[in-house]
């Protein structure tokens, strides 16, 4: 059982840290719009989501002191959300302190020592900031009500008033729908959590009221939810999306800028030539003033939704597709004796052009690295605040790109390394200065482009290097080198965390960085430290490698996924050429004419095992089979492996699968094709060797 | 705010653990909260053929592909369609993440180490050691499942 709570005990501890750097990051957004003399509600918004999670978490595991704490701050981000969305210096200092206290807490549970309540002052200033806040509540009208349903109006908070005028300010309209979930509608996929997802790919869900109503057919519940968005779509586009009558939604705030000014003007200004009427339209923005709601774009940049850009490479896809069509139709002439010496040329030039398509789509995905690595700094700022220790961060490099998925996820791997860095590997003030040290600490992140496939990422610290005695001694091996200790570091749940001031080492969290980067993206993740004068961490991950090009095919009534480079070519399967071999034992073999060779043709619904709707086609000499897909293991026979049909193409990113339970052979991982469930990526090769060696030993 | 004093972590002797309740072929069965990692509703899962029969498939939790076994499928009980309540119960130990398919979860409680009775021999046949502890609340019997097992850490050529 204490085995048990201390591999939960690392699950929480992994994650409560993720949710407190965010918090750290938030409250640091807040102090910026502070200074800015602007409010803040979406970041205390999500604030107060990341405190009610710590708070249930700690919960879960038993850790009032934190539960009260976060419950506490908590209140005050409610007050200040009443209050327009606005949090005061003296707020923020409170709330700060809060977090700091959770964070020495969840230190001390790390650490095994006991989880001291929380002190008397900390609460008693949160007390005091939220009844300060309560006083000041002015009521505050910034949508007009007449515009507003009144029945709508009268629940929303000045906050959610302010976010829809900034909306309607920013060109976006504020929209109402209303949705009754009854068991008919859950039934055919739609509750209110499907309909918020849905909902959110269009728009910004201001609040979901739920309002009770007589109880109806339609509503069985008496329950009637009324989302209120902010939205660029039509109403018709809203109601396609959420797929809920067109009755029901209706638009309660119109916007106030048209974004499309220029175009939709038919008599545009005098002296206004086409080229500057962009900057025509945002002249005549009523609310010019108010940065940062309109954005400015710089010229030449286009943003686009990376959906538009997946689009594109489908597309593409299907260019493939045809093309390989188009090789086959020209071999089939070409064996027939046609003369195709000018069509292969233009085959050849097709094949390049297409790479070269495919090469500069990709690069569209591309991004800085210097998108990611910007955002650092404000991390840095709020661990520095949080531990009273002075880190100065240096960014080097960052022109180099890497793609758009790529960066996302490796994000959360750097804010550990520095976490760590800053946690355990910089000394404080005072031990730095003893030790000849300048008092400030310096981590620098240096980006560069390895080659054109990967990209290296090195942080580097200047703080007392790892302890390797004692993550050696808590992890009961030796470590010869920086790798061997990496290796320890790298265990699940391994801390070396000790009592404050104490030489202490690192651990915490490097499990989920070697996840993120090793695991998740195909990267590497190396060490080299030096006791007294720093560590560095070197992250090498590809530009776009994980993400593997891959078809997509049918085949016993499941999607499956099988990586390009495996194919040697896709056949259209003609029954009438199919070779019918001697039955054996039950099993009959087909075999197929292809060039000079005969390929063994298998049924790979069959070969795995699928529970196929129809009988394998192999028995009943049915062809559900359409197509077949011919791979070669090493310089082994091909073998063609009957399918439905090739769907597409797609680049996907594959994960290994791992738990014992579902690693099979002729299955290597797992992909997300984008409708959020596992597809099975195949291992075809793997396949034909389990075949091989069923039939070597059926002889 | 809660007058807690000081809570040390580590468990003493009969300090109550939180468990996790859900309902498999109208049975109450619990698992310690600290394997349990999250619940969430069940929507279906990909087939891996080749996998155990226990074994539904796989499904994505944040980013996450987790193995889901079934539980009455696992205990030799009468398949059954999905329904609302259908829950996957996620745990989380020794480095394996699996879910569970459970015909129900709602309920948290606590329940003391002296609560929890070692099973009578006969349940303890029967259940191939899945069964760790049952304990009574109220009028209900509980049957604590030893997560290991039913995950199967006992699986061949592994």
């Amino acid at each position: 059982m204490k085995v048990d709570l201390r591999e939960f005990r690392a699950a929480y501890l992994a994650e409560v840290d993720e949710h407190l750097s965010a918090i750290n990051a938030g409250l640091m957004a807040v102090d910026t719009a502070n200074r800015a003399g602007k409010s803040s509600p979406r970041e205390l918004r999500e604030l107060m989501r990341l405190l009610h999670t710590i708070k249930g978490l700690s919960a879960m595991v038993g850790i009032e002191p934190i539960v009260g704490i976060a419950h506490r701050m908590e209140t005050v981000l409610r007050a200040a959300d009443r209050a327009g969305g606005l949090l005061g210096d003296r707020a923020l200092e409170a709330m700060i302190a809060g977090t700091r206290a959770i964070e020495s807490r969840v230190r001390a549970v790390a650490n095994d020592e006991p989880v001291l309540d929380a002190a008397a002052g900390t609460l008693a200033e949160l007390d005091a900031v939220e009844a300060e806040m309560e006083a000041d509540v002015t009521p505050q009208s910034l949508v007009p009500d007449a515009i507003l349903d009144p029945e709508v109006g009268a629940k929303l908070t000045a906050s959610e008033r302010e976010q829809l005028a900034q909306g309607a300010a920013g060109g976006r309209h504020g929209v109402r729908i209303d949705f009754a979930p009854s068991p008919a509608k859950a039934e055919s996929g739609l509750t209110i959590t499907t309909l918020r997802d849905r909902i959110t790919a269009i728009g910004e869900i201001v609040r979901v009221l739920p309002m009770a109503m007589p109880a109806t057919e339609a509503a069985p519940g008496g329950l009637l939810f009324a989302l209120i968005l902010l939205t660029d779509a039509s109403l018709d586009a809203i109601t396609d999306t959420a797929g809920v009558p067109r009755a029901d939604v209706q638009e309660i705030l119109a916007a106030r800028l048209l974004p499309l000014g220029p175009i939709s003007d038919p008599n545009p200004p005098v002296g206004a030539s086409s080229a500057d009427g962009a900057v025509a339209g945002a002249e005549s923005t009523p609310l010019g003033d108010d940065g940062a709601h309109v954005e400015v774009q710089r010229p030449g940049v286009l943003r686009v939704d990376v959906a538009r850009i997946d689009d594109t490479i489908e597309k593409l896809s299907g260019l493939i597709v045809t093309r390989s069509r188009l090789a086959r139709a020209a071999a089939k002439l070409r064996d027939a004796g046609a003369d195709t010496r000018d069509l292969d040329a233009i085959l050849i030039d097709n094949a390049r052009q297409l790479r070269d398509l495919r090469a500069a789509i990709l690069r569209v995905r591309m991004i800085p690295i210097s998108t990611v690595l910007d955002r650092l700094p404000l991390v840095i700022r709020g661990l520095g605040r949080t531990t009273g220790k002075q880190v100065r961060l240096s960014l080097e490099g960052g022109g180099a790109e890497l793609d758009k998925t790529v960066a996302e996820r490796i994000f959360p791997a750097l804010v550990h390394i520095l976490r760590n860095a800053v946690d355990h590997g910089i000394e404080k003030p005072e031990e730095r200065v003893r030790n000849g040290k300048p008092e400030h600490a310096t981590i620098t992140v240096t980006s560069s482009s390895r080659n054109n496939r990967q990209i290296e990422i090195r942080i580097q610290d200047d703080g007392r290097g790892v302890d390797r005695a004692r993550v050696s001694a808590k992890a009961g091996r030796d470590a010869a080198d920086d790798t061997a200790l990496l290796e320890l570091m790298c265990r699940p749940g391994l801390s070396t965390r000790d009592q404050v001031d104490t030489t202490s080492g690192r651990g915490v969290g490097m499990d989920i960085v070697r996840k993120i980067v090793v695991d998740g993206l195909g990267g590497e993740l190396m060490l080299e430290t030096k006791p007294g004068f720093g560590t560095a961490f070197v992250l090498r991950v590809p530009l776009t490698i994980a993400i593997v090009d891959a078809f997509m095919l049918r085949c016993g009534g499941q999607r499956f996924v099988v990586p390009v480079p495996v194919v040697e070519e896709i056949i259209d399967l003609d029954p009438k050429r199919l070779v019918r071999g001697p039955r054996v034992g039950g099993h009959e073999t087909r075999f197929i004419a292809r060039r000079d060779e005969t390929v063994p043709v298998i049924d790979l619904a069959h070969a795995l095992g699928l529970v196929n709707p129809h009988a394998p086609y192999v028995e009943s000499g049915v062809l559900d089979a359409m197509q077949a897909l011919v791979v070669r293991r090493g310089h082994d026979e091909p073998v063609a492996f009957a399918i439905e049909r090739v769907l597409g193409q797609q680049e996907t990113v594959v994960r290994p699968l791992v738990d014992p339970l579902v690693v099979v052979t002729g299955v290597s991982g797992s992909t997300d094709l984008g409708d959020g469930r596992a597809t099975l990526v195949l291992d075809l090769i793997g396949l034909t060797g389990k075949l091989g060696h069923a039939r070597g030993v059926a002889a | 705010m809660r007058d807690a004093a000081i809570v040390p972590v580590a468990a003493t002797a009969d300090m109550p653990i939180l468990h996790v309740l859900f309902k498999v072929d109208e049975t109450l069965y619990a698992l310690p909260a600290d394997v349990v990692l999250q619940m969430e509703s069940y929507t279906g899962a990909t087939v891996v053929p080749g996998a155990p029969a226990f074994v539904a498939g796989i499904i994505q939790l944040r980013g996450r592909v987790v193995p889901v076994v079934d539980l009455r499928a696992r205990f030799g009980l009468q398949p059954k369609e999905r329904t609302l309540e259908t829950r996957v119960v996620v745990g989380e130990q020794h480095d394996r993440t699996v879910a569970l398919v459970v015909d129900s979860a709602r309920e948290v409680v606590r329940m003391a180490p002296s609560q929890l009775k070692p099973p009578p021999r006969l349940v303890d046949d029967g259940a191939r050691g899945f069964v760790k502890f049952v304990a009574q609340l109220g009028d209900r019997t509980v049957m604590v499942l030893d997560f290991a097992k039913v995950i199967g850490e006992e699986l061949p050529d592994v």
